[in-house]
């Protein structure tokens, strides 16, 4: 490391922060690209249907429809680019952007493996090191910012059905996001830290440590919050094809879409991350107490996969709720579940357990 | 970096000020919460960042740009005619705020300390701090805040549903 880094007239430190944004940033986006072909081959498997299979590199290597991603992208690439008349052009080539940056800076605070020192030096293996103060706050806060992209693609394009699309979707997103971080803020409690780090460290390497255990009401209303935060089945009111189109992105095209519609899928990796960090333990191996780097890295991925997994398959399981049941369960049920259980465990932690 | 967020900041207030249309100005009210929480990072308490993020620009301005669109006015309104004393008081006003901020915070005893010790780098807060500082030292302020805003909260459901 130090080598290259000399090679480069760089110090060791910031060619590692560099390698790390790499390293994150286009891991995320490609597994968000890879999912894009999951989420259709597994639709496809769930209702008896092949799904897209023909794709191939160079008209012989299939892989299972897997090139399916690159010419996806190269269809969105050279499609015309349309502005609608009455849109407002600059806040309609921001909007995609404001929808895509934060679902990919969320992932910056969650380790995806196990610390390592080389050379007395220690590596962190997440953007952020552990100790920067933010914490889990990190992700509630750029989770926030999620329902601008929705909201000013909706405003900006200028159309009736986007609005009211983009309205409901960003009332749920608020709505929800309060049972979430009470949710979030009684594992800081009984975790006595924020920090993700400390958060892994806690849970240990035994599953029956872990956060799922101690509080599976938190990690039911966690669970159902983030359905709502990233916009998926069965809470997706951004969109809705019999009501109002495509709702938020009706009048997206191209790559303007595609960008849309990555971001979606990059909330979905971030969403899952995060499920892995705070219930199921992060990096930590199963029964392994002491795991080598590529082996926690790999674990933390197979979580990572697994939950995305379960976003897929809960869409195309369990139908759409009608708007008033969605505010009805945010509201009413939710909430109260949350609230309790934050209740639950201080009076747990106040009895000395 | 701490001349990139204050441009950010102040030219994301005064854009807010000279825009015309309502929403662009709400978003670039936006980009000014941004740069107050970069501004609170570089002072060491990131937890103030975030909380200004996740309550300014996730559920504060959310809502507002949410109820702009819900009247759905794209126009401002008509500004009455203008008056020139107004416009004299208000400089003269602002100008005896900004004074009277620099003059606060240069007889602030913080100012007085780091001329004293120096420029030591300064420990983060953290958010046990916080919490401790709240639970602590300012328990009836807290408490007192408490209250009222759940006064507000009660206060505005009454008002809007006539018949509970």
């Amino acid at each position: 490391m130090d080598k290259f880094a000399s090679l480069l007239h760089l110090t060791p430190a910031i060619l590692w922060m560099v390698i790390k944004v790499v390293i994150v940033f286009a891991g995320v986006m490609s597994l968000a690209a890879i999912f894009t072909w999951v989420e259709r081959r597994g639709s496809a498997m769930i209702q008896d249907r092949i799904g897209p299979n023909r794709a191939a590199l160079f008209g012989k290597i299939r892989i299972i429809g897997l090139a399916q991603i690159l010419a996806d992208g190269i269809k969105m690439f050279f499609k015309e680019d349309l502005i609608p008349t009455d849109a407002n052009r600059k806040l309609f080539w921001l909007a995609p952007f404001l929808a895509f940056v934060p679902a990919l800076m969320g992932f910056a605070i969650i380790p995806f493996g196990k610390s390592f020192v080389s050379g007395g030096v220690s590596y962190h293996l997440s953007v952020l090191d552990p100790g920067n103060g933010m914490g889990m706050l990190y992700p509630l806060a750029i989770g926030g910012m999620a329902v601008y992209g929705v909201l000013v693609a909706a405003w900006s394009s200028n159309n009736k059905w986007s609005i009211l699309g983009g309205m409901r979707a960003s009332a749920a997103m608020v709505s929800y996001e309060i049972g979430m971080s009470l949710a979030v803020v009684s594992i800081f409690m009984t975790t006595g830290g924020y920090d993700p780090s400390e958060i892994i460290g806690t849970q240990g390497h035994l599953p029956w440590n872990w956060n799922i255990v101690h509080q599976p009401l938190g990690f039911i209303v966690f669970f159902t919050c983030l359905f709502a935060e990233t916009n998926r089945l069965p809470f997706d009111f951004a969109e809705g094809e019999s009501e109002i189109v495509a709702g938020f992105n009706t009048e997206f095209g191209s790559m303007k879409y595609s960008l849309m519609a990555l971001a979606e899928y990059s909330h979905m990796m971030t969403a899952s991350a995060l499920i892995a960090t705070l219930y199921f333990g992060g990096w930590q191996v199963p029964f392994v107490k002491d795991p080598t780097v590529m082996l926690s890295v790999a674990c933390f991925l197979v979580k990572l996969v697994f939950f995305a997994w379960v976003f897929v398959w809960i869409r195309w399981t369990v139908p759409r709720f009608r708007y008033d049941q969605l505010m009805h369960l945010g509201w009413k049920v939710m909430l109260p579940m949350s609230m309790g259980n934050l209740v639950f465990h201080a009076w747990r932690m106040s009895q000395g357990h | 970096m701490f001349i990139t967020f204050a441009l950010i900041t102040l030219l994301g207030a005064l854009a807010m000020l000279l825009q015309k249309n309502v929403i662009v100005a709400g978003l670039c009210m936006v980009a000014t919460f941004f740069g107050v929480a970069g501004l609170f990072v570089l002072l060491g308490n990131p937890v103030a960042a975030a909380l200004q993020v996740i309550v300014y620009t996730g559920a504060i301005m959310v809502l507002v740009l949410f109820v702009i669109m819900m009247l759905n006015s794209h126009e401002e309104e008509k500004a009455e005619a203008s008056r020139p004393v107004q416009r004299w008081v208000s400089l003269a006003l602002v100008a005896a705020l900004a004074l009277g901020s620099v003059k606060l915070v240069l007889a602030s005893s913080g100012v007085k300390a780091l001329n004293l010790n120096g420029a030591a780098l300064p420990r983060a807060t953290t958010l046990q701090n916080v919490g401790a500082a709240l639970f602590a030292d300012h328990l009836l302020g807290f408490e007192v805040v408490g209250l009222l805003l759940l006064a507000a909260m009660i206060g505005a459901v009454a008002l809007t549903k006539r018949n509970l």
